[in-house]
């Protein structure tokens, strides 16, 4: 069933995809995917290009998808390592429910980069930067989109 | 997996009584401590659930790999809707329209196959993340909304067409023309596809006349028109590659071919490639009639049918109103056969009700020839059972009579004997009579012999007048006896 369901949310999201988000993917292999997603206008990431890669479990939907960035980004809830690990609520365990679909798992990304939530961060410095010193923090994103992202 | 309504062998039936009766749907590695006994009594209800997870998955991998299996199983996940489906219908897991829906104690709705699966991973609702109680109670959901999925429409996938959900499996088992269904030979054991079960088996090797290569009959055409290295050829006259198979009919439209004008039956003599026809009709001198003419021979010709059509009617009606009227005269004139008549009569007056006018006249013919043939026998022998009955009356009659006449010839021969009797005793007495005479006159002498003599000569005319009486007397009692007789 896994693999129909996947099929289908991925020939729904190639048909339409939504503004800044494009899916392909890996290897013919649908439970890796490859994201593309622009920076959103208006965040201190517009202009960058981010490159993630989203796993899909073969218990998908009974289990939620992994996604990570590949592009480093300069973000308090994703790891500011080469592993790229995030944490968004609709991802975890605890809250992952079978209905959700991939599409809002990507349209949630993208409410991240438009709206840290600091409270929940891996990044515990960005964090603080990002509620202490907002042009700082503002001013270091862009830098790292220049540096990665480009 | 199938819809809750459609007869699949592979449905197990002890599942869909579960849900009916609202049986707990119990976790299917460990059953919780308070498992009703009912649910562990049967053990084959776990063991079907474990065997279905993965079963679902091979069945999967199964129909997307092979053709053959299309026609055995359906997997309601991978059907094409017509219409976009109503979402309230969409299964929020496997995000198709429900295949065998049930409603949880939260009031959502799921496939079964799919709320099973999740609670494996979980003891919450897919939906809500409301927790369910182990063993989670489901039941199947209400009809209305059963019935809407079972309408349904959905793409066969051997044939296109579109059917209601819930008659898939009909469709595919009986009707679909693309199906495949097992060989008409019984020993060949291969499949093929149903709209091809008529022409007999078709798996038997033939060359193919254009390569020749060797292919089975079933897969020539397609061979002919997509893998044959010789299957196409240049058009001889507008230079195409077309396919040799479809070589007529690429000439009925070749726009290089020399035909002749339209209305050639009427009269024109222009020929000209296809292409060019076009422009010779703006210019045909036959283009105003031509139309016309064809438009009046269409009309003939509905005419002449509708003429066929109305005497043969009138010729089969006709045909009846005699037989009814033949059935009735005879009907009246033997009273007695009345019951024969009407027997015969009766299956033609049904016939005369019940058939169709379609119905071919030499089947007709046949019946009316046969019901003939039947009355007359009737009447042949009505007819010989009437003479034996004339012969019988008549000889009753006759007997009699000649009984009579044999006793009145009796009667006669009888009185002229007692006449004869009676004239020859007169006779006699009259001798006597004479002789006495005669001795009285011989006692006188002479005198008596003169005397005698003149007497003799008196009594000769007086006896002989008295003779002349009772002769005559005999012959007026004959007649009276035969008047009296
Ligand atoms: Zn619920
Ligand atoms: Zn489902
Ligand atoms: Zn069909
Ligand atoms: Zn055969
Ligand atoms: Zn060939
Ligand atoms: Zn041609
Ligand atoms: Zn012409």
């Amino acid at each position: 069933m896994a693999a129909k369901r996947i099929t289908r949310e991925y020939a729904e999201i190639s048909e339409s995809p939504p503004s800044g988000i494009n899916v392909s993917l890996d290897n013919d292999n649908v439970h890796k995917w490859n994201v593309v997603m622009a920076g959103p206008e208006g965040s201190p990431y517009a202009g960058g290009t981010f490159h993630l890669s989203l796993t899909l479990p073969p218990e998908y939907p009974f289990k939620a998808p992994v996604l990570s960035f590949k592009t480093r980004i300069y973000h308090p809830n994703v790891t500011n390592d080469e592993k790229g690990s995030m944490c968004i609520g609709i991802l975890k365990s605890e809250s992952w429910k079978p209905s959700s679909k991939i599409l809002a798992v990507l349209l949630a990304v993208q409410d991240l980069l438009r709206e840290p939530v600091p409270d929940d961060a891996l990044e515990a410095q960005i964090a603080d930067k990002f509620k202490n010193d907002r042009p700082g923090f503002e001013r270091d994103a862009k830098d790292a989109v220049k540096r990665w992202a480009k | 997996m199938p819809p809750p309504n459609t007869p699949v062998a592979h449905t197990p039936r002890s599942l869909s009584v579960d849900f009916t009766e609202s049986l707990p749907f119990h976790n299917i590695t460990v059953p919780p401590p308070n498992t009703p006994s009912s649910a562990l009594d049967s053990p084959h209800h776990n063991r079907q659930y474990r065997s279905r997870a993965p079963q679902v998955v091979e069945e999967a991998v199964e129909t997307d790999s092979s053709e053959i299996d299309e026609s055995q199983h359906i997997d309601y996940r991978a059907l094409t809707y017509a219409d976009t489906v109503n979402e309230n219908l969409i299964c929020p897991i496997c995000k198709v329209a429900f295949v065998d829906p049930v409603d949880t104690e939260c009031e959502h709705t799921f496939c079964k196959e799919c709320i099973a699966h999740a609670l494996e991973h979980n003891d919450v609702c897919p939906f809500d993340r409301n927790p369910l109680p182990q063993p989670a109670t489901l039941t199947r959901s209400h009809k209305i909304v059963i019935n809407q999925l079972d309408s349904l429409l959905v793409e066969c996938s051997s044939c296109r067409a579109h059917v209601p959900r819930s008659m898939l499996r009909n469709h595919l088992d009986r009707y679909c023309k693309e199906a495949l269904v097992d060989c008409p030979d019984k020993g060949c054991l291969q499949q093929v596809r149903r709209k091809l079960v008529d022409q007999g088996c078709l798996h038997n090797n033939i060359a193919c006349p254009d390569c020749e290569g060797i292919h089975q009959e079933v897969a020539m055409s397609k061979h002919r028109e997509e893998s044959c290295e010789e299957r196409q050829r240049q058009c001889d006259h507008c230079g195409t590659n077309i396919l040799r198979c479809k070589q007529t009919q690429h000439e009925e439209e070749c726009v290089e071919l020399i035909v002749p004008c339209i209305w050639v039956q009427y009269g024109c003599e222009h020929q000209c490639k296809r292409g060019e026809l076009n422009l010779h009709k703006l210019e045909c001198n036959f283009r105003l009639m031509g139309p016309m003419a064809d438009i009046l021979r269409k009309e003939i010709q509905t005419l002449q049918s509708d003429v066929r059509y109305l005497t043969d009617k009138e010729q089969l009606q006709e045909r009846r109103i005699k037989f009814l009227e033949g059935g009735q005269r005879e009907s009246h004139r033997h009273s007695n056969y009345e019951e024969w008549s009407s027997q015969a009569l009766t299956p033609l007056a049904d016939s005369a009700q019940v058939e169709p006018l379609s119905e071919s006249t030499n089947e007709y013919l046949l019946n009316l020839l046969g019901d003939q043939e039947r009355r007359i026998s009737q009447l042949s022998s009505a007819l010989t059972e009437l003479e034996g009955k004339q012969t019988m009356m008549l000889f009753n009659e006759t007997v009699p009579i000649k009984n009579q006449i044999a006793e009145l010839q009796s009667n006669q021969q009888m009185t002229s004997m007692h006449i004869r009797w009676f004239m020859n005793w007169r006779k006699e007495d009259q001798l006597r009579l004479q002789q006495q005479q005669r001795r009285f006159g011989g006692g006188g002498g002479c005198a008596g012999g003169s005397g005698g003599a003149s007497e003799s000569e008196v009594d000769g005319g007086g006896s002989s007048s008295e003779l002349a009486t009772p002769r005559r007397s005999p012959d007026s009692l004959t007649r009276g006896l035969v008047t009296k007789l």
